[in-house]
């Protein structure tokens, strides 16, 4: 395994993402297979999408920290068009959905949502999984009905 | 504690001019700025006022400095660019004007179909390579982006789910726009609409279809604004900014809104009703954004016309079946113009010239009997609700 990139080679695995302080943790824990959302370190409380200042007591001790991957569906769509992204087919319909993490109401992360021949339905327990796309893992998820 | 409302600039500042270029599909070449500046020059001369008298100039994407170059205004003493919806613009507006950082204001928004939107736009490298951002596209956008149209589509399924509602909700705002859309020329789609139709389009993102989404056009609108006592002495009825307010709330993205009865909606709904005189009941027109249909259902809910999850059952209560669109009380129709849907995408400034066009009394045959008092919402629920009421001076 080789060491962490340092923020320039960061900056080379993510090309497009607009990479800050505030989520070079998240990007680095994709390297790894692991989601780490913003947490804060003096109360605890979870955040996303990743900013620099706990909302509820103003810390600013707030690290990248993994999550367990497990929820369920709280938003979805399923997409007949879309950007182009790579390895997206939508001809067949694409699922994307924001998942509400059992860490804390509330605290949702949105991605593919894989279902293997079911219907995805709000309410659903998912579960993480990562998948390559351009030449970097990416975390989906698998619903679990 | 509560924030204190005031309004101080009640029916302050008043809208004067007004112009706009034909919605087309393909401009033929123009440019973002050149749509600007062909709305403005008509605001401008409806609005009557010398090129010397206008010393503000507000504008979407296209810089000020650029319009205000090509239009030749000599002195202006406040400018601003803002993001959309374009009802943010008139907001800065209108306080530019009443405080006095300016007295006559030119507002403008121009926008280019983008080159995502078909494959004759994706052949036109000025589209590829300089489109205006009115849709909030960029090139990192993937198909997991919880921005721009996603948390539309996701939280209507959600609202289907939760209230038990039907599609055919979400229809009956395409079908009233339609309905009014063939009484305005100016609209790009202006052919009947029936619920077959609408359930039967080609779906994009689940729950909502082509139907359910404003078409891209390339347009400009603009506005001029001043004092409501300039404005007396000038050519047209004076349309007031009577209330205007923002609302957000702490959880302004897409996917982390914490619940869509949570929403800056509902910050715009109280803080209106609080500044105004006037009170729902006496609105005669009225203009909810249907940039996406579900934005219009939940803009007929948190104005309070109804409950969370009724706008579908309060829209088909109060249709008239004679005209095929909706008359709240058999009196209040909704979206004169066709709305966004079926005149174009615009970003709520075809909702404002339309609702200026009524309160003057020049409609033609669109136009609402004695209309006094317009309600109009651009923006949807995430992270840009506005609300005005508008009143005929």
């Amino acid at each position: 395994m080789s060491a962490l990139p340092d923020d320039a080679a960061l900056f080379e695995r993510f090309p497009g993402v607009g990479l800050d302080h505030d989520n070079k943790g998240l990007y680095r824990g994709f390297l790894e297979r692991e989601l780490r959302l913003n947490r804060c370190g003096a109360c605890g409380h979870w955040q996303h999408p990743s900013l620099p200042m706990c909302p509820r007591c103003w810390s600013t001790d707030v690290v990248a920290t993994p999550v367990s991957g497990l929820g369920e569906i709280y938003l979805l769509t399923v997409m007949h068009q879309g950007p182009p992204t790579p390895g997206v087919d939508y001809h067949s319909g694409y699922a994307v959905g924001s998942v509400e993490l059992v860490e804390q109401r509330g605290l949702r992360y949105t991605s593919a949502i894989r279902s293997d021949g079911i219907r995805p339905a709000i309410g659903m327990p998912v579960e993480l999984e990562w998948i390559e796309r351009s030449g970097a893992p990416f975390p989906v998820f698998a619903a679990r009905p | 504690m509560m924030a204190t409302v005031r309004n101080p600039a009640r029916d302050a500042v008043a809208f004067v001019g007004v112009g706009t270029t034909p919605y087309l599909r393909d401009a033929g070449g123009k440019s973002a700025t050149a749509l600007a500046c062909d709305a403005a020059r008509t605001a401008i001369e409806d609005a009557g006022v010398d090129l010397a008298d206008i010393d503000g100039i507000c504008g979407s994407s296209v810089p000020t400095v650029s319009v205000q170059a090509a239009l030749g205004l000599p002195a202006v003493t406040w400018w601003s660019n803002s993001s959309l919806p374009f009802s943010l613009l008139v907001i800065e507006a209108m306080n530019a004007v009443f405080s006095g950082a300016c007295t006559t204001v030119l507002v403008y928004h121009s926008s280019l179909r983008g080159a995502g939107g078909s494959k004759t736009a994706a052949a036109d490298p000025f589209r590829v390579h300089n489109a205006s951002d009115a849709h909030g596209h960029n090139a990192a956008m993937t198909a997991e982006s919880p921005s721009g149209t996603y948390g539309y589509c996701a939280w209507a399924q959600r609202y289907l789910d939760t209230y038990g509602v039907g599609r055919d909700a979400l229809g009956l705002v395409a079908i009233n726009g339609r309905a009014n859309a063939a009484r305005n020329p100016h609209a790009l789609f202006r052919e009947p609409l029936s619920m077959e139709q609408y359930l039967g389009a080609r779906m994009i993102r689940e729950p909502l279809c082509v139907l359910d989404m404003d078409p891209p056009v390339d347009a400009g609108d603009a506005f001029v604004l001043t004092t409501a006592e300039r404005a007396r002495d000038l050519g047209h009825r004076p349309v007031l900014l009577h209330a205007a307010t923002s609302g957000r709330t702490d959880r302004p993205f897409a996917d982390q809104l914490e619940d869509y009865t949570i929403s800056g909606k509902e910050i715009v709904a109280w803080r209106l009703w609080e500044k105004s005189d006037v009170a729902l009941s006496d609105v005669d027109v009225f203009f909810p954004y249907d940039g996406f249909s579900i934005m219009a259902l939940s803009w007929v809910e948190a104005v309070g016309y109804c409950q969370p999850g009724e706008a579908g059952p309060f829209l088909a209560k109060h249709w008239s079946a004679g005209e095929n669109r909706v008359l709240i009380d058999g009196r209040v129709p909704i979206n004169t113009h066709g709305g966004s849907l079926s005149e174009g995408a615009t970003q709520g400034a075809g909702h404002f010239r339309e609702a200026v066009t009524q309160l003057r009394g020049d409609a033609g045959e669109r136009q609402v009997p004695g209309a006094a008092t317009a309600l109009v919402t651009p923006g949807g629920f995430l992270w840009n609700a506005t609300g005005f009421v508008l009143r005929g001076g």
